[in-house]
């Protein structure tokens, strides 16, 4: 670390929260919502090792996922970053099938 | 002279005719639903009684919380940078309050109280700096409205609050008022003042470890009495043991609890408590029956679908089964059997909003 160097503001934060040992403040989830700040396995494994307890079906979860940024990584946020991606489709079950893939804004 | 006697005396016998009849009290279920969506439902009938839409909610209707007369229904709405007030008898707006201003970026996941008089709405807000090269976090906290300030609310007072708060719950003394995150904390409505911090995340339970809680769902009716799954691991013989126990917290005594009633077998989302305060009901892909007087699993039955959101009739004999998809179901609270379903217009997304209930005449 001693040779890496802060290159702006959020960096040195973050240098200084270490250096003032304040790095054990990341916690894993409990009463936490918001955009990464999960470490739930996502879709792909329930907390059994299994699916029987994902949400069924997934279009179920689909909206309360993007609504509330809970898994950015896989589905596209709503609350800000792609706050339109649900337009015209309010029904999931019905119109997942219009709901286009996202790509980063240059 | 006869004929106009009885003319006069016919309002005053509709009068003594309506006060014969059985009082007639009934529940309604209030959901939002995408894009802006607030459904009213009579219980009784089964039917939409009502489907308003919020202006400018952009897509998403999360915490509902209504009115003490059950006059008004708060809604955070607009990606949860914006509160209205919608009444639910006209369907128009009586209250707005914008939480981000041009230079700043307020959210509120979720935590939204009123108070017993209905003059004040207390939100949690998120705030964030929009800089031109930089986005700032600042600290968290709570702004007060006033509701009678209509469609263009300001905060009347702001005071600190902590991080990860997901949930407020008004006590019904109005003077002091519940936040949930990582613990329990309470605050002055008036002051701000911290009044006291109990564990959740730093509960004491012997062989406990740290908790896991999904505190979105602000449902105290009818009873008055927040409860919501929380689980942890529990030691047992050299063993950890993943365990479900109901978090209790009664607003008015201001009375908490944790208690283990299953290893962890399924998940739940939120939970409701019965008016006999002896059984508590619980929801995710399983409608679960928790007998809370002994701290047992009392039955379980696969649901159609996920559902978020549960709620109980006021004489606890129905559930009523919402959130994530596009129906509120109702079950019998006894057998655990689907009695009704009802469909809200266009299928539209409960997602993650309040299911709550009204009980009006």
């Amino acid at each position: 670390m001693s040779e890496l160097k802060p290159t702006n503001r959020k960096a040195e934060l973050l240098q200084k929260a270490a250096a003032d040992g304040h790095m054990d403040e990341v916690m894993a989830m409990e009463t936490v919502a918001g955009c990464a700040t999960t470490f739930d396995p996502g879709w792909e494994v329930d907390p059994f090792g299994g699916v029987a307890s994902l949400c069924q079906p997934m279009e179920a979860d689909l909206y309360g996922c993007s609504d509330p940024c809970w898994w950015p990584a896989q589905v596209p946020d709503t609350m800000s970053t792609y706050p339109n991606w649900t337009d015209g489709k309010a029904s999931a079950q019905n119109d997942w099938r219009e709901l286009d893939a996202v790509f980063p804004k240059k | 002279m006869a004929g106009f006697e009885r003319l006069a005396r016919a309002p005053l016998a509709i009068v003594l005719l309506a006060l014969a009849a059985p009082i007639w009290a009934r529940d309604l279920l209030i959901t939002g639903a995408k894009p802006d969506r607030l459904v009213v439902i009579d219980a009784a009938s089964r039917t939409i009684r009502s489907e308003f839409h919020i202006p400018d909610a952009d897509g998403s209707v999360t915490t509902i919380v209504p009115s003490p007369d059950g006059r008004i229904a708060y809604a955070i709405v607009g990606r949860t940078e914006r509160i209205v007030g919608i009444d639910l008898h006209t369907g128009k707006a009586v209250f707005r309050a914008e939480l981000s201003t041009p230079g700043e970026r307020v959210k509120d996941f979720f935590g939204l109280t009123v108070t017993p008089d209905g003059r004040e709405l207390i939100a949690y807000e998120l705030p964030v700096l929009l800089s031109l090269s930089e986005y700032q976090i600042e600290e968290p906290r709570f702004a007060v409205f006033r509701t009678a300030d209509g469609l263009g609310a300001k905060p009347v007072r702001s005071f600190s609050a902590p991080r990860r708060v997901h949930m407020l719950l008004m006590r019904p003394s109005g003077k002091s008022f519940y936040a949930i995150g990582f613990d329990l904390y309470e605050y002055d409505v008036k002051t701000g003042k911290l009044l006291g911090t109990r564990g959740i995340r730093n509960w004491e339970l012997p062989g406990h470890s740290q908790p896991d809680l999904l505190a979105f769902w602000p449902v105290t009716e009818p009873t008055g009495v927040f409860t919501s799954p929380i689980s942890s691991d529990v030691a047992e013989g050299g063993k950890s043991v993943s365990t479900n126990a109901l978090m209790s917290l009664d607003l008015n005594s201001g009375a908490l609890s944790f208690d283990d009633f299953e290893p962890f077998s399924a998940l739940i989302f939120s939970t409701v408590l019965s008016p006999d305060r002896k059984t508590a009901y619980g929801v995710y892909t399983t409608l679960t029956r928790i007998d809370v007087e002994h701290h047992k699993l009392s039955a379980r039955k696969p649901l159609d679908h996920t559902f978020y959101a549960v709620n109980i009739a006021s004489n606890g004999k129905e559930l009523y089964l919402g959130g994530a998809m596009c129906d509120v179901d109702f079950y019998d609270a006894a057998t655990l059997e689907k009695k009704a379903v009802v469909k809200l217009p266009d299928c539209a997304d409960q997602s993650l909003s309040s299911l709550r209930v009204v009980h009006t005449r």
